[in-house]
């Protein structure tokens, strides 16, 4: 069931309060949730689903998927994680993910933003 | 072998292995040709994104947690998953002459199976219209060979002169014929070798319309002569809704590569009604909210922003469009007409009666306009036709009494003597414009009363008479009414001469 315009609202003033210091703070959302259980607000599971959906996008923008094809070094994580963190002023953290069919080279995925350097990505540019 | 591979390592080391960054999104949901794409944070509106299978769409609503984007495509290949990216491009369409004589969709892909087209340029479907100092006033007429239009109703370079009236009445008819009236000019100027000479390319677009009248339309022009000057952008009635939204700013797109170039083009519209449903269309399945008629707030916006492209710009070309409106039992004053009405300059208006009385083309002479008024008409169509519209007016004051027959005095009779000859020498055969000279000598014939003895029942056929008897044995005098554009002394001898001998032999039949 899609959440109406008053269960989004809500969902959306949860997570807000779920934000300290333009971060998602853990103690935060766990008190949005025990609030959840005990009031036991309309449609609970739409308003957790909605809310679920702003908290992952908002962990999303603060995380760096690293799709890479062959071995990568922890250095070169941690220069990404620099670049990302530089780039997008707040902290990113960086997590490598094993993805065979780039062929070779890396794709980094922040957020909405994908930063392609792989040569799956190369060809497939080339083919539209 | 060795040396192969070594090739093979050499071209590998100088690839390059730079980043391309691209913001993404992924599609939630697609129906009715929109689809509701979650993530893109960086699109901008009107920008052109991509789908799989090589399928482009635009963003059209920019909300707090999804983009809703129209899709320009097959959106059967489309799934809830899909990645989606932007362009960083706004759509844009290919331009210049390699598209005259060819049919073009929506997005400039040629649809006649004569080839690809080989355009160096494009230009912006949505682009700014010029700014009130880059303009110049409109003071060059643009004939389109229709005797009503061009000696009461004149068309100037840069003018927007709407065409409405109700199904039926000829409005893509004075359409055609205008389109054919400028291949006509540009193949006798571009004969004469007059370096001051400018032709005027068309660009007819077709919207909503059914695929077998454009098809006519397309032969009437070929059978012309006139595709080879003309684009056609054809957003048929099976095209989705938002082809059928885009293809007027596609052709205005094409419409300004001339204007911008230092040349004249004219562009029709037919038809902005039919736009104006395609849009509400996309608009309702896009939840933007409802107006009058269902219609969105911004369909004002939606016909403004694309007739204000049309122009006359100082010290390049023009663009004149002619945007055709449907009116329902010829109701000018509802929302649609009403809206394109106060945008443009000046109104062709038809009636259904005209049409079944047989008077065609069907102009209501008293609620048609043109504000440029006679800044565009030369100057031996002002001498001629002057005083025809108040003629015409006066006619239809006394028409009531014509009944009467023989209870009227000699004043009134003879001016709806002069008012119902009028009426039928404005009579016109659709596919058959007359040029301007032979215009300019027919009306001065009337204005000497050469159609007065002349039953009003033949008058028609008088004036069909008239005109070979000119173009045959007369084209030099023609000739010299086109590039005099003037009566001189001279001239009106020369008519006198032809008109005298015309009579005689027309009156011996």
């Amino acid at each position: 069931m899609r959440a109406d315009k008053k269960t989004k609202a809500l969902a959306k003033q949860l997570f807000r309060l779920s934000i300290v210091n333009g971060t998602v703070s853990a103690e935060q959302v766990a008190g949005v949730l025990g609030w959840i259980e005990k009031t036991s607000p309309r449609r609970p599971l739409t308003l957790l689903k909605a809310y679920h959906h702003y908290i992952a996008a908002e962990l999303a923008r603060s995380r760096a998927v690293v799709e890479h094809a062959g071995p990568i070094a922890d250095a070169t994580l941690k220069m990404i994680e620099g670049a990302m963190t530089k780039r997008y002023n707040r902290v990113i953290t960086a997590t490598a993910r094993s993805a065979p069919q780039l062929l070779a080279g890396l794709r980094v995925r922040v957020g909405s933003d994908i930063y392609e350097s792989s040569v799956a990505g190369q060809l497939a540019a080339l083919s539209v | 072998m060795s040396n192969v591979i070594e090739q093979i390592e050499q071209q590998i080391a100088k690839l390059s292995t730079k980043a391309v960054k691209k913001n993404t999104g992924v599609i939630r949901t697609v129906a009715d040709g929109v689809a509701k794409i979650e993530g893109l944070s960086d699109v901008m509106y009107n920008e052109m994104v991509q789908f799989p299978g090589g399928v482009i769409g635009i963003a059209l609503n920019l909300e707090e947690d999804e983009v809703g984007c129209v899709v320009l495509g097959d959106v059967s290949q489309l799934k809830e998953g899909d990645e989606v990216s932007t362009t960083g491009k706004l759509l844009s369409v290919p331009v210049g002459k390699a598209l005259l004589g060819r049919v073009v969709d929506a997005l400039g892909r040629p649809v006649d199976g004569k080839g690809p087209i080989d355009a160096k340029e494009s230009y912006p479907v949505e682009k700014i219209a010029p700014g009130i100092m880059a303009r110049k006033s409109v003071n060059q007429p643009l004939f389109t060979g229709i005797m009503a239009i061009d000696s009461m109703i004149p068309i100037g370079r840069g003018q927007r002169e709407l065409i409405i009236g109700d199904r039926g009445t000829g409005k893509t008819t004075i359409c055609i014929d205008t389109i054919i009236n400028q291949a006509r000019i540009n193949k006798v100027g571009l004969a004469s070798g007059d370096k001051n000479f400018r032709p005027v390319y068309s660009i007819y677009v077709a919207v909503g319309q059914k695929q077998s009248n454009i098809v006519r339309t397309i032969a009437a022009l070929e059978a012309a002569d006139a595709l080879q000057y003309t684009v056609i952008v054809a957003a048929p009635a099976a095209d989705n809704p938002a082809n059928q939204y885009l293809a007027p700013f596609s052709g205005a797109a094409i419409g300004e590569w001339f204007m911008e170039n230092g040349q004249d083009a004219l562009i029709v519209y037919d038809d902005l009604s039919k736009h104006a449903v395609a849009y509400r269309q996309i608009s309702l399945i896009l939840k933007r909210p409802s107006g009058r008629e269902a219609y969105p707030g911004d369909v004002f916006y939606l016909h403004s922003r694309l007739l204000e492209r049309a122009a006359r710009l100082d010290g390049k070309g023009s663009l004149t469009a002619l945007p055709v409106i449907e009116t329902q039992a010829g109701d000018v004053s509802a929302y649609i007409p009403t809206n394109v009405i106060s945008i443009t300059d000046g109104q062709i208006f038809l009636e259904t009666d005209l049409f079944n009385q047989g008077i065609r083309p069907a102009v209501s002479v008293g609620l048609s306009v043109s504000r440029v008024g006679s800044s565009a008409q030369i100057k031996v169509t002002k001498q001629v036709g002057g005083k025809l519209k108040g003629e015409l007016a006066q006619f239809r004051e006394l028409a009531a009494f014509a009944q009467f027959g023989s209870d009227l005095d000699a004043k009134t009779k003879a001016t709806l003597d002069r008012g119902s000859r009028i009426v039928e020498l404005f009579k016109q055969p659709q596919l058959n414009p007359v040029a301007i000279e032979t215009q300019a000598s027919v009306l001065w014939a009337l204005q000497k009363n050469y159609f007065d003895s002349i039953d009003v029942k033949n008058i028609v056929v008088a004036a069909n008479s008239l005109k070979d008897y000119l173009t045959t044995r007369k084209a030099d005098l023609l000739t010299k009414i086109r590039t005099e554009a003037k009566l001189t002394d001279e001239i009106e001898a020369g008519l006198k001469v032809a008109a005298d001998e015309w009579k005689a032999t027309f009156a011996a039949k």
